[in-house]
């Protein structure tokens, strides 16, 4: 029912007032609703409205076997899906005691880390988007472009991927998309300068970002972020290497971070994310093991009584399935920690005081997606 | 294979943990299998005390969940920290369908919103909490969504003979 009050002088009279950032607004990401109270132009009080692409992912898995809802992860993070399909494989194995041929883990690092940058992608460059720079986000899309290319090679879609399976992936990969990731590998590199050029010297979009939205140490700890969003703050915290999972800890990479925990800081992070990806990319092509791609498991999975917690490292932060299991083909429960949901409410912390333009540069920033928040 | 750090962190850990909740049942799990290293059941209260001896231990709450366990609710907490030494805690507690267990928001606010979605699932209220109200399912919904008995067809106990 709409609820329509006529101004009065009180109303008119008064400082501060609200205003609706979405649920329809480009700089939003999806459908998300900020609600704004400003004092003239700056923020008194931001109130994150969420649940608009609400698909009940949760009470999905309670009515169907955990073979049926190998689709549904990767629909919860839409851009990290391959990810997030690999983590809800692992959580389901680890439950079953099933072992994963190591040629399969192989394949799961390439296919995550290609999906990292694609997502890294969005993440950066949709925000310079976000401050006015419309260029970089074409060529962001580029070059995300190729991967996306790659993995509907292998996989059959792309975006929404099912490519793992409980016990390996799908199918091997091909010569072609062995070869077309050296090709994409070489082609990216090349291209950094180019973005450093476009984007890092840009008087405007250091300006909209230094020292902008800065979270605290404190703040992510207290407010649980995680990710790109964390290291931008200095903590040097990343789950591949804290809590290895899969094969990564056989590969070399390091964990960029950033001490001042603005907008620019988590950018530059994101950036140098990218690079760090192809190494481990790099590597796994390198040393690709022969071998089966998929272990000899059951048509259908019946994990013991029990449960399980499994976190894995998304393009947003540290996600996690946590799985409890009746000792039946269908799962008792399934609880999603989605990285979006903490990194989103730390902005009711670091938003007020800033100016209503700054807003769009925060958001941005943080990097979330809507359909992981809401599920 | 736990490091010697992890190790440390643990031992630490329980004996503060045993000071604090002297109720709860501490016992130690197998990573390998559960992916969390320590497991802590209360029976009624302590969810707090927990929280305090985490946050001085600079642990960062990881999520808040529930389970509906038809005759009760099973809430969950996960702790986990930041750094090299790796360690994370489950707390369970087992609670009536009736009882409203505390809010631990005061201590990590990051539970402001983890405790509003168990809320908008399950239905249970948590006392002291600052803005407990809908969070993803609609402000005038009258359902709880997780709750067993909720979406229940005819179908729904009898999935695993129709697959197969």
């Amino acid at each position: 029912m709409l609820n329509i009050k006529t101004i009065d002088d009180a109303t008119i009279n008064q400082r501060v007032y609200q205003l609706n950032l979405g649920p329809q607004h480009p700089s939003t990401h999806g459908v998300m609703h900020l609600l704004l109270t400003l004092d003239g132009e700056v923020v008194v009080k931001i109130e994150p409205i969420i649940g608009y692409s609400h698909r009940g992912h949760e009470k999905m898995a309670e009515n169907r076997i955990y073979e049926q809802y190998l689709p549904n992860p990767a629909r919860m993070d839409y851009l990290s899906g391959m990810i997030f399909n690999h983590g809800y494989c692992m959580a389901v194995e680890k439950l079953c005691g099933i072992e994963v041929p190591r040629r399969a883990e192989y394949i799961r690092v390439i296919t995550s880390e290609l999906n990292r940058i694609a997502s890294h992608f969005i993440g950066t460059m949709d925000y310079a988007m976000g401050l006015g720079a419309i260029t970089p986000f074409l060529w962001g899309w580029d070059d995300r472009e190729n991967i996306l290319d790659l993995l509907e090679m292998i996989s059959g879609s792309r975006l929404t991927y099912s490519y793992g399976r409980f016990g390996g992936v799908r199918n091997d990969i091909t010569k072609e998309f062995y070869d077309g990731t050296r090709k994409f590998i070489e082609r990216l590199r090349s291209r950094f300068w180019d973005y450093e050029n476009l984007i890092n010297q840009n008087v405007i979009f250091i300006k909209r970002s230094k020292d902008v939205g800065v979270i605290t140490k404190e703040d992510a700890l207290l407010y649980g972020v995680t990710g790109p969003t964390l290291r931008g703050s200095g903590v040097k915290y990343d789950v591949r290497k804290h809590e290895p999972y899969s094969v990564y800890p056989e590969f070399k990479f390091e964990i960029p971070t950033r001490k001042e925990g603005d907008c620019l800081a988590r950018y530059q992070v994101r950036m140098a994310e990218l690079e760090q990806s192809l190494n481990i990319i790099e590597q796994a092509l390198d040393h690709l093991p022969p071998g089966p791609v998929r272990a000899k498991v059951p048509r259908f999975v019946t994990p013991p009584e029990g449960d399980c917690y499994v976190t894995f490292e998304s393009a947003r932060g540290a996600a996690g399935f946590y799985i409890v299991s009746d000792g039946t083909r269908v799962p008792y429960r399934i609880k999603v920690r989605a990285p979006s949901f903490s990194n989103l409410f730390v902005l009711t912390k670091i938003c007020p005081g800033h100016f209503l333009a700054d807003i769009v540069a925060i958001f941005g920033s943080i990097d979330v997606t809507v359909p992981e928040i809401d599920r | 294979m736990l490091t010697a750090g992890q190790k440390k962190l643990l031992v630490e850990l329980r004996s503060s943990l045993a000071e604090a909740v002297p109720e709860g049942q501490i016992s130690e799990s197998d990573y390998a299998t559960k992916g969390y290293h320590l497991e802590l059941r209360l029976d009624k209260g302590g969810v707090r005390r927990v929280a305090q001896i985490m946050l001085d231990k600079r642990f960062m709450l990881e999520t808040v969940t529930a389970a509906d366990f038809i005759d009760s609710f099973e809430l969950v907490y996960l702790y986990s920290t930041y750094n090299q030494q790796q360690v994370r805690l489950l707390t369970r507690i087992r609670i009536p369908k009736d009882v409203q267990p505390f809010s631990v928001s005061a201590i990590f606010p990051a539970a402001i919103w983890l405790e509003r979605e168990v809320y908008d699932f399950f239905g249970i209220r948590f006392q002291e909490h600052p803005d407990l109200k809908r969070i993803i399912n609609p402000d005038d919904a009258d359902y709880f969504p997780l709750l067993k008995n909720f979406g229940k067809t005819k179908f729904t106990d009898q999935i695993d003979d129709i697959l197969c």
